[in-house]
């Protein structure tokens, strides 16, 4: 035994590799099992017609063919497109004002920690959570809102069940999630700005307006581009608030790519279909992270 | 001077006023969680002590299961984390302080399984799961999360170790200790500010979970919190005052959390997008 030890000894260093090798089996075993084969497999049924029980039909690439003359389809890419951009450009900008308000400090100013704290609260809560509060406040008879408008002495209004009004009520549910999260990661890039570029801008006598406009927005560059790539893509990835807000009705204006991959893999059955449309979200998504990629890369060129 | 400290105290009440249109909706199903349903609707915003009930409450309690469900997604989110960190924690050793071209091509695959959208793959997962028999079984949901956290997880574990200088295992190595002792002996104990980041971020989301479990569990027997809430508040839509119950009592624990912990919460969850 000893002998047949000392034959094939290994080194110390692929000792190490080894033991490396081995720290990864556990981390391997789960992204195999529970990310990488059903990757694989969605990628497998999207070129077959079946319904979980039926013999599974080849049929190439049909369900990407037919994707486009599916019910509701272009209804639903629209509405994923204005949910998506309307979402991250409230939250990034609303999410900035909020940063720029925060960022100050001084005498005759709120305590910061406290208004940090309210401004991040609704990032802890649920999505299926938020989604049910606005829903209650969307209502058209006793929600909030409309008790709010009424009084103001603006009329009710529909806010579920009227095209249109329905994607705003929808954004604002979202935006209302997020603004926190995306003011505290603009709060770290402001607070990273050094200090002595902004005391030399009023030795020279600059306006605050000058100093946001030359200074503090190409230094929070790298920050606005982070804040609309991870924000668009949860907004892409987003399912239990929007649906819980407004079920995809009226009609098909709030059915997003999410809700379309539901329900066609659990209430139709129709895997073909929703395999295709899951590879097309990660499509989607992986276009916009590589996009993130490349402009992070070139920013870091550049400072 | 005197315009300034003026220009400041509008600025300051302006924002004072966006901080409370904010909160309005957190106010209004807070306290609209202690009264019935005809207060809500009648007097939003207005708190009226002589109506205060705890009727909502207590018929939440005893109708939504509340013990059950929170068991479950108490259940599913400890032992989650506990598969977490012990798997990503021991990857991150391996992928930041052991040098290879295997290692690097590990991390940028790791890297790049962040980026899958969970619902892409939700169809082909219950189908996994049944055929594995996981399907309707809590460990199926502990599974699933910990696979799907890992990756991030790993990369933050990785990142927060290959910031450790290098005589810290060198010194270990020439004592003669092997590899595993150095992760175990040194690297372990200098863990825990990552560990809470990683335990914060991932507790939260799946605790706050509904599209897992509301696919893979069956809801009747098995319910967490969230999924509970829905199907509560789809069967009694219009009683406000239930849904604000049940939404005090599923966010509450983390929330009082939140409470005493905010600057750790706010380092977790923003972890990532925010260098150092």
């Amino acid at each position: 035994m000893k002998e047949h030890l000392s034959k094939h000894k290994l080194t110390w260093g692929q000792k190490k590799q080894l033991t490396g090798v081995l720290f990864l089996l556990p981390l391997s075993a789960f992204l195999a099992v529970f990310i990488v084969y059903p990757l694989a497999s969605v990628i497998f049924y999207s070129f077959f017609d079946w319904n979980g029980m039926s013999q599974m039909n080849f049929v190439g690439a049909d369900n990407y063919r037919l994707l486009p003359s599916t019910e509701g389809f272009w209804d639903m890419a629209k509405a994923t497109v204005i949910y998506a951009a309307g979402v991250t450009g409230l939250v990034v900008l609303c999410g900035f004002l909020v940063a720029l308000a925060l960022d100050k400090r001084g005498k005759w100013r709120i305590n910061r920690t406290v208004l940090r704290f309210f401004w991040f609260f609704p990032c802890l809560l649920s999505g299926a959570i938020v989604g049910i509060i606005w829903r209650i406040m969307f209502n058209y008879n006793g929600g909030l809102v409309n008790f709010l408008l009424n009084q103001m002495g603006i009329k009710s209004v529909n806010w579920l069940e009227t095209y249109g009004v329905t994607m705003a009520a929808v954004v604002i549910a979202s935006v209302w999630g997020q603004i926190g999260m995306c003011a505290i990661i603009f709060l770290a890039g402001l607070q990273n700005i050094p200090t002595d570029m902004l005391e030399a801008a009023d030795l020279d006598g600059a306006s605050e307006l000058q100093k946001k406009a030359m200074i503090v927005i190409p230094l929070m560059a790298p920050s606005i581009t982070i804040n609309v790539i991870t924000t668009s893509i949860a907004a892409f990835k987003a399912y239990e608030l929007p649906y819980t807000v407004s079920k995809g009705l009226p009609g098909y204006s709030t059915r997003i790519l999410t809700q379309r991959i539901y329900f066609y893999s659990f209430n139709t059955n129709k895997y073909g279909i929703a395999s295709a449309m899951s590879v097309l979200l990660v499509v989607v998504i992986t276009l916009i992270s590589l996009l993130q990629l490349f402009v992070l890369k070139k920013r870091e060129d550049i400072y | 001077m005197e315009k300034k400290k003026m220009l400041t105290i509008l600025s300051e009440l302006c924002l004072l006023a966006c901080t409370v249109v904010c909160w309005l909706p957190v106010y209004y199903f807070v306290i609209s969680a202690f009264r019935l349903r005809k207060d809500i609707v009648k007097y939003p915003l207005k708190v009226i002590w002589e109506r205060f009930t705890l009727e909502n409450f207590s018929y939440v309690w005893k109708n939504m299961k509340l013990a059950q469900s929170l068991f479950n997604t108490g259940f599913i989110t400890i032992m989650t984390l506990v598969l977490l960190i012990a798997v990503s924690s021991m990857a991150g050793f391996a992928l930041s302080r052991i040098k290879g071209r295997f290692f690097r091509a590990y991390y940028s695959a790791n890297v790049a399984l962040m980026v899958v959208p969970f619902i892409s793959c939700l169809l082909s997962l219950v189908i996994l799961s049944t055929k594995i028999r996981l399907y309707n079984t809590l460990w199926g949901c502990i599974f699933i999360h910990t696979a799907w956290h890992l990756p991030f997880c790993t990369f933050l574990y990785a990142g927060f170790m290959g910031a450790l200088p290098m005589e810290l295992e060198e010194a270990a190595y020439i004592d003669g200790c092997s590899t595993f002792q150095v992760y175990f002996q040194i690297f372990l104990p200098l863990l825990a500010p990552i560990t809470a980041t990683c335990c914060i971020r991932s507790g939260i989301t799946i605790w706050n979970d509904y599209l897992l479990s509301s696919t893979l569990l069956n809801s009747a027997r098995k319910p967490t919190l969230m999924v509970g809430i829905n199907s509560f508040f789809g069967e009694y839509v219009s009683e406000y005052g239930y849904a604000f119950a049940g939404i005090i009592l599923a966010s509450l624990p983390i929330s009082v959390l939140f409470i005493f912990l905010q600057k750790y919460f706010i380092k977790g969850l923003t972890a990532g997008a925010v260098k150092g």
